[in-house]
């Protein structure tokens, strides 16, 4: 029995050594074993339809894997083609796509001009109930031209079409006849779905179907780790090839390991504490807010608290990935003097006790943030009180304009563009608690053409009075931590976008 | 027996000492001129327990935003104890006299008082204390009265079982004949024999209650910081405890101790209140 079983062994190497060896001669560098990537996420993914896909960490990146879109941000933050060839404004109000030729489904139906059309004017049509429908309005029309260019028509310019573009997903018409996207996984691109476990782990393998370069794993398997001592865990034990959210104590451990690797890197997500400037002691108040600004050590927070992970904001809620980002801008400096003489001429009948608003378990070290910032202001003679909420109790008076004096809150805006994180301040958001003709107007501006250089004129104007004006506290950049396993190089970025092509086999 | 009742009576002296003991590092620890408990020192962040001086005395260590732990659980101490006691008094109360009424007039009023009770349990607690402070707003006197409404139910059920007993015995029978009035009869007559089984759940929830009360802080809904509780400092620990444990270890501990000693205390009560050990 045990002869069989080596006489079996022995023939079975043998083949592998030829085929591996007829391999190599051919020159087909297949590998020869089935490498299978392991991405541990924060949070649950909640949906599979690529229509109604919005966080971009979990269900849109899952999404990017499965289907194609027109354009994507690669990890340099730049816009490439995946669809498309290449794309450009004509005039103001219209945005061109040249497409591939040649990319299909699975069953050999193209993916043309046409379907990319039925997919947009899907998203559009309110039956559908996409909660994406809300970025396609200012979309008037799409045009099919050939079936390898589209023009999409915008009432007035909308600059920032091709961003949101790279999170539009395309199905296929006639696979949807009879198919619910919500289950089941038809697309275009590098995987294709074998297991979807919900609240669990989903699993991926290779899409033959697909033409561009070939990923390096044969297999991606997306596991839901939300408790962050377990993605440590899976990091340490190699159960996981890359994980996010790294406790700040436990990257310097993961990073010497020699088995592990950790890093962070700035994100996206700029942290503020709000100030209702429509309510006292804030409104109409410059001078307070601006003695708040200068009353918060941000530098210390960020070495103390952070242990340096961070980049202290530069007066703006942008960072320099944004398009719109104002170089020229200097944070506030820590002057407890200066903050507490503007407190002085700002009129603030002292004993005034002003609410900190902390929504818990949604932001990075929201609690110890908090405390520290309100321990700075007590310093310089002001009455700050932490109010810590859960995040659903918290985010309903938020969401209809009944914020407290302050809260802390982190702000992000996916497609990276001034407009969108700008935008949450312009008067007409009921989330704005913020009023400024000027600013509003150098936002209409910003947005009225699709022409770059004009559109940076006005968003430096903008971050400027924004920073004059401080309806936040700007503390910093929130940095984004992650750890590797040792086989793979992840090319950091911030801005929340999980792929695996952005995922180096040592 | 004898054995068991003199290690009942040692477990209680312990239990009692350690009692005294935490009501005095209460009442009186916050005058032993340690470091503020609310004072942060970023620079001295996530220090070990040690004895070194050279960046201030800190036997406990410090937390994540340099605060003395040794202080601060000192203080804690008097933060938890009084939630912790106000809520279990005030919830035993309250379960006690519906338990004590639900018993004692059966019938209809059982059955209306019983079924509150079945509602109440129906409903997770933590999201009983979700929707209450999340309506009410967090502060100290709501977060007492939440978890007081979360461990009324313990008595209510205990102790209507005990007075169904209690009230078909002779003595309550005669009470009634005699011609005592009801709130007497309840008081004076039911009341001390149901008590001891009130003291044993009141043990057993004031632990839960510093629990749950860590629970709640963890979700922003407890003690409100920078004051100290346990139960807020173990929930902030949690995520330092593979780098900084000793932050979560000290309030843990005193968590421990107290749950015990309260545990040893209700032993030896309801020894010595029951009249069939004596």
């Amino acid at each position: 029995m045990l002869k069989v079983t080596c006489g079996l062994v022995g023939r079975l190497m043998r083949r592998i050594a030829w085929a591996t060896g007829t391999m190599l001669i051919a020159g087909v560098a297949l590998p020869v074993q089935a490498e299978t990537l392991t991405i541990a996420l924060s949070s649950s993914v909640n949906t599979l339809d690529p229509t109604q896909a919005q966080v971009v960490g979990t269900d849109v990146s899952v999404a990017a894997h499965l289907y194609s879109s027109l354009v994507a941000r690669n990890a340099d933050s730049k816009l490439v083609g995946v669809l498309a060839e290449k794309w450009y404004p004509e005039g103001d109000s219209t945005w061109v796509f040249d497409l591939k030729a040649g990319v299909t489904f699975a069953d050999g139906e193209p993916l043309d001009a046409s379907v990319v059309k039925w997919n947009i004017d899907r998203i559009r049509n309110p039956e559908t109930k996409s909660r994406n429908r809300a970025w396609f309005d200012p979309v008037s029309g799409v045009e099919v031209v050939s079936p390898t260019q589209i023009k999409i028509h915008t009432k007035g310019a909308y600059p920032t079409l091709p961003d949101q573009l790279s999170m539009i997903f395309f199905l296929s018409p006639k696979w949807m006849e009879s198919h619910n996207p919500a289950n089941e996984v038809y697309g275009t691109g590098e995987f294709k779905l074998k297991e979807f476990v919900a609240g669990d782990r989903l699993v991926l393998v290779r899409n033959e179907a697909y033409k561009g370069a070939a990923s390096p794993f044969d297999s991606v398997v997306f596991k839901i780790v939300p408790e962050p001592a377990a993605r440590v865990a899976a990091i340490s034990t190699g159960e996981a090839d890359l994980a996010f959210d790294i406790p700040l104590e436990e990257v310097e451990r993961l990073k010497g390991g020699g088995k592990t690797n950790a890093g962070w890197v700035a994100s996206s997500r700029s942290m503020v504490v709000r100030m209702n400037t429509a309510k006292p002691p804030f409104s109409d108040n410059v001078k307070l807010r601006q003695a708040v600004n200068y009353a918060i050590d941000k530098q210390a927070i960020v070495d103390g608290l952070l242990g340096g992970l961070g980049t202290v904001s530069n007066c703006q809620i942008m960072t320099p990935a944004y398009f719109g980002y104002n170089a020229d801008l200097k944070p506030y400096p820590y002057d407890p003097e200066k903050a507490k003489q503007l407190i002085a001429e700002s009129g603030l009948v002292s004993g005034t006790q002003i609410e900190l608003q902390v929504p818990m378990g949604r932001y990075f070290m929201a609690s110890e943030i908090s405390q520290v910032v309100a321990a700075q202001l007590q310093e310089v003679g002001l009455d700050a009180v932490i109010r810590e909420y859960d995040f659903s109790s918290w985010v309903q008076p938020y969401s209809r304009g009944e914020m407290g004096a302050m809260s802390l809150m982190g702000q992000a805006w996916p497609t990276l563009d001034a407009d969108g994180q700008l935008g949450l301040y312009a008067s007409q958001n009921p989330t704005a608690y913020f009023k400024n003709a000027d600013y509003d107007a150098a936002l209409k501006a910003g947005r009225a053409t699709n022409d770059p250089k004009d559109r940076l004129v006005h968003y430096k104007q903008a971050t400027e009075i924004m920073c004059r004006e401080a309806p936040v506290i700007f503390l910093f950049a929130q940095p984004f931590t992650y750890a590797t396993s040792a086989r793979i190089e992840w090319k950091a970025r911030g801005d929340d976008w999980i792929r695996a092509a952005d995922v180096v086999l040592k | 027996m004898r054995v068991s009742s003199k290690f009942g009576s040692i477990a209680g002296i312990i239990g009692v000492s350690l009692i005294v003991l935490l009501i005095a590092v209460a009442l009186f620890g916050p005058l032993l001129g340690l470091a503020s408990p609310t004072a942060n020192n970023l620079m001295a962040r996530l220090a070990p327990p040690s004895f070194n001086t050279t960046k201030g005395l800190h036997l406990f260590g410090t937390d994540q935003l340099g605060r003395d732990v040794l202080s601060r659980t000192i203080h804690g101490a008097r933060v938890t104890l009084t939630i912790g006691a106000t809520a279990v008094l005030l919830g035993g109360a309250i379960g006690i006299v519906i338990g004590l009424v639900a018993g004692y007039y059966g019938r209809w009023v059982d059955a209306v008082l019983m079924r509150i009770v079945d509602v109440q349990l129906s409903i997770p607690l933590s999201l009983l204390a979700l929707l209450v402070v999340g309506t009410i707003g967090p502060s100290l006197q709501n977060l007492i009265f939440v978890l007081a409404l979360t461990s009324w139910v313990q008595y209510a059920r205990v102790v209507r079982g005990q007075v169904l007993v209690v009230r078909e015995r002779e003595y309550i029978q005669s009470a009634h004949a005699i011609g005592l009035g009801d709130v007497r009869i309840i008081f004076q007559h039911i009341l001390p024999n149901v008590l001891s089984a009130a003291l044993v759940i009141a043990t057993i929830e004031l632990a839960r209650v510093i629990i749950l009360e860590a629970a709640l802080s963890f979700l922003g809904l407890g003690v409100q910081p920078p004051s100290p509780s346990w139960g807020r400092m173990l929930a902030e620990g949690r995520s330092y405890m593979s780098s900084a444990p000793w932050i979560a270890i000290f309030p843990g501990a005193a968590i421990f101790i107290t749950a015990l000693s309260v545990n040893l205390t209700g032993d030896w009560l309801r020894d010595l209140l029951d009249p069939k050990v004596t």
